[in-house]
């Protein structure tokens, strides 16, 4: 049996008005490892860092089971980031890997869920990568409002 | 549940962008209705004994500190509830400082953001369990596994310390493979010499009594974990009385049968005997295989000819031995890899790096004395680096130790045979370190570059053999040849690691828990790496990972201290677990066994580290992990989604 089901359409669509003025909800799993200490030293280095972004604290990425952050869209974050140390980082050696198969398998079925694929996103952000962590959040919380 | 709120101004820090008094209105309506304290500076000393107080007199179930990063406080605020009499586990932080005040320009914005986030803290921590640290007695003593340099050093290390030492050896005898080497890289060390009082120490100095010393001696089987390992060994038989015997060797004179010298690759030894005198512990073995009276025949040669009347002992049928030990440290070593490769195979004087540094030994084949198979002195020599190394066929990795190897045979050649003419054949030449320049500098051999192995070319017999290097034309005179061929995992290595279930790298190399900072640890707690079981390393990095071994022991299993395991861990729900196995192999650290009685999986508390991808994998949800549970995350959602 194939899983195929109504194609969604990629795009960012064009921007209406009611939907750029409304409050983005975004919810950050991060590593406490890596992505999270990133995101200290996003704000030790003062940073931007999107007030609609939320984080949430977990030991290892690889904690992140998709089921909660299906749960997470059900219950109105319009996007969930998964954030991990960087391959051959990770404080638990694969914990990582696992959250990215996780991502990957997630990406797909979420068009079969009617989500855009677009709302979520997995990336690898070190202890060190203050700067990185701030663009990328500041990147998806516009990208997610523009949905 | 009363829940205590306290909002630490860092000082000013945080107040300076928010507003306390406005996050409190906005929490106004939350159904958890906290109690909130403010606090100067939470985290500081003069704040602790009245927060102490405080929490004293409101007798909270809960409680939240908006402060700075749980990674730099958490540990603080845990004290301080244990402190107050509350479970340090019923704490939340909410780091306002570095993810909300810092990284916020908007006064109204971030404040919003905190009172969002504490909403959310507010929600996790009702689910909050009381959870404490657990003790566990160990046992403080150690199985070494191994007894070459690595091996050694690591029991002398621990003995020293007074700890309970069983060192167990596959060989007859110990001192790995350097006690075999004559002269060793950079500084022409005798290898025996090096050895001796190491090995002396071992055997009758003032820790001795505390290292139990198993030769031919191997690893059956292993069970329990960290602090309370259960190893037994199997012991074959030596068919010599140690307690007896005097080390005399007159038996190995006395003995009519001979056999292949195992060390050398040519030469014989007798049934009874030692590889080679010094060999320690001093005490020759029988060889089952060539011993004539083992084999059923009639013999008496060497019972006549023992002064101590009892020493052979030929009932000797070996014995089961049963450890326990708190940890194990791995030395099973390294050897070179000994087969041929096809262009050399059947070809006469072609040695490997150890047949070659045997016939340098004194107590070599040869005597020390660089001799063709026909005993005459060889007139030229072709050292082949990389034989086998950088090769993806063969080891597709750099065995680091052989260039070193080789510079030190072209010497040795040159000093032993006067006139010969050396060429190394070289792909790449790593020859680190100091004391190493000045052998790279005073090398007499000519150095030719080749492209590989399959590009070489071998012509002629005897004085007039040639190599030549397809590509370029370039050759040299090949009397004699020396293949410096991969390092290969030790063959106790592949066995103990798995035995011990432990991860190898793609050559076979135990692998280490990180190839930085956690080199001589597994992800198996309890159990340490020492030497070049670890991948192809010297001598010199042996005895440094050997002390480096036995000081992660000392450290982690101390006299009189239990072992406290973190309750932050993952557990299994046994009447939600169905059986599937899925989280077994998922674990990094072998925490998680299949409970083949009830039908679950069980986890090790002692062997867990809390990362929760079992938990995330359990597609029964029937593992729970603490401090991060399900209902935990969720109730966080809840709360920053509201």
């Amino acid at each position: 049996m194939s899983c195929q089901t109504s194609p969604i359409d990629l795009k960012q669509p064009a921007i209406s008005d009611e939907r750029a003025t409304r409050p983005v909800k975004v919810v950050a799993f991060l590593c406490t490892w890596c992505s999270y200490a990133g995101a200290d030293k996003a704000g030790a280095g003062q940073l931007p860092v999107p007030s609609e972004l939320s984080v949430i604290r977990v030991m290892c990425s690889g904690r992140v089971e998709p089921a909660l952050i299906l749960e997470a869209f059900q219950k109105g974050a319009d996007g969930v980031m998964v954030l991990a140390c960087h391959p051959g980082d990770c404080h638990y050696k694969e914990g990582n890997l696992r959250a990215f198969c996780r991502g990957e398998l997630l990406e797909r079925m979420l068009p079969q869920l009617g989500i855009n694929p677009l709302r979520f996103s997995f990336a690898y952000v070190s202890a060190a990568e203050a700067e990185k962590f701030s663009q990328m959040t500041r990147d998806f919380v516009a990208k997610v409002s523009q949905i | 549940m009363k829940t205590v709120v306290i909002l630490c101004t860092c000082s000013g820090i945080i107040t300076e962008k928010i507003d306390w008094d406005t996050v409190r209105r906005l929490l106004e309506n939350h159904p958890v209705r906290p109690v909130f304290m403010t606090d100067e500076l939470a985290c500081g000393f003069d704040s602790r004994e009245h927060l102490i107080t405080c929490l004293k007199q409101e007798q909270p179930d809960r409680v939240v500190v908006a402060a700075c990063s749980p990674r730099e406080h958490e540990g603080t605020f845990r004290a301080l509830l244990k402190d107050a009499g509350i479970n340090p586990y019923f704490l939340q932080m909410v780091n306002v400082r570095e993810q909300v005040v810092w990284v916020t320009e908007d006064p109204v914005q971030a404040a919003s953001k905190a009172a969002r986030l504490l909403a959310a803290a507010l929600n996790r921590v009702q689910r909050h369990e009381p959870l404490s640290e657990r003790s566990v007695p160990v046992k403080t003593g150690v199985a070494v596994i191994g007894a070459g340099p690595a091996g050694m050093q690591a029991a002398l290390t621990l003995a020293k310390a007074g700890r309970e030492v069983t060192l167990i050896e596959k060989e007859p005898f110990i001192g790995g493979l350097p006690v075999r080497f004559e002269e060793l890289f950079p500084n022409l060390d005798c290898g025996p010499c090096l050895l001796e009082p190491i090995m002396g120490e071992l055997l009758h100095g003032s820790g001795s009594g505390r290292v139990s010393l198993l030769t031919m001696a191997g690893l059956t089987s292993v069970t329990g974990q960290f602090g309370n390992w259960n190893l037994t060994v199997r012991q074959r038989p030596r068919f010599i009385n140690s307690a007896l015997c005097i080390g005399c060797m007159e038996c190995a004179a006395a003995c009519p049968a001979q056999r292949p010298h195992p060390w050398n690759g040519s030469g014989n030894l007798s049934a009874v005997d030692a590889p080679f005198a010094g060999a320690l512990p001093n005490l020759p073995y029988i060889d089952p295989e060539s011993c004539l009276r083992l084999r059923g025949e009639e013999c008496e040669a060497c019972v006549s000819a023992c002064p101590v009347e009892g020493s052979l002992d030929f009932a000797d049928a070996g014995r089961e031995i049963t450890i326990q030990a708190g940890a194990i440290i791995l030395a099973t070593g390294s050897v070179e890899k000994q087969d041929v490769p096809p262009l050399f195979s059947g070809l006469d004087n072609v040695h490997t790096g150890y047949s070659f540094e045997r016939l340098l030994a004194m107590n070599g084949p040869t005597g020390g004395e660089l001799l063709t198979s026909v005993a005459t002195i060889p007139r030229s020599l072709v050292i082949i680096h990389c034989a086998g190394s950088l090769d993806p066929s063969e080891a597709p990795y750099c065995s680091g130790t052989c260039c070193r190897a080789a510079i030190k045979f072209a010497h040795l050649a040159q000093l032993k045979a006067s006139g010969i003419v050396v060429t190394r054949l070289v792909r790449e030449q790593v020859i680190p370190g100091v004391e190493a320049g000045r052998q790279f500098h005073q090398d007499g051999s000519s150095v030719v570059r080749y492209a590989g192995m399959s590009s070489l070319t071998v012509s002629g017999s005897g004085a007039d053999r040639r190599i030549v290097c397809n590509a370029s034309g370039n050759g040299a005179s090949a009397e004699m040849i020396v293949l410096m061929r991969p390092v290969t995992p030790g063959s106790g290595t592949s066995i103990i690691t798995a035995l011990l279930e432990l991860d190898t790298d793609q050559a076979g190399f135990a692998s280490q828990l990180h190839p930085l900072s956690g080199s001589c640890e597994t992800s198996v707690k309890g159990i340490y790496l020492a030497g070049s079981c670890r991948g192809p390393d010297d001598i010199r990095a042996a005895f440094a990972t050997g002390t480096a071994a036995a000081g992660l022991a000392l450290s982690e299993l101390v006299e009189g201290r239990d072992l406290v395991v973190d309750p932050q861990v993952a557990v299994v729900d046994a009447t939600i677990c169905a059986g599937c196995r899925t989280c077994i192999p998922l674990c990094p650290y072998k925490a998680i066994s299949w409970n083949d009685r009830e039908k679950i999986s069980d986890i090790s508390d002692i062997l867990c580290r809390g990362c929760g991808t079992c938990v995330a994998a359990c597609p029964s949800g029937a593992i729970s992990g603490r401090g991060f549970t399900r209902e935990m995350l969720r109730a966080e959602l809840e709360g920053v989604l509201s």
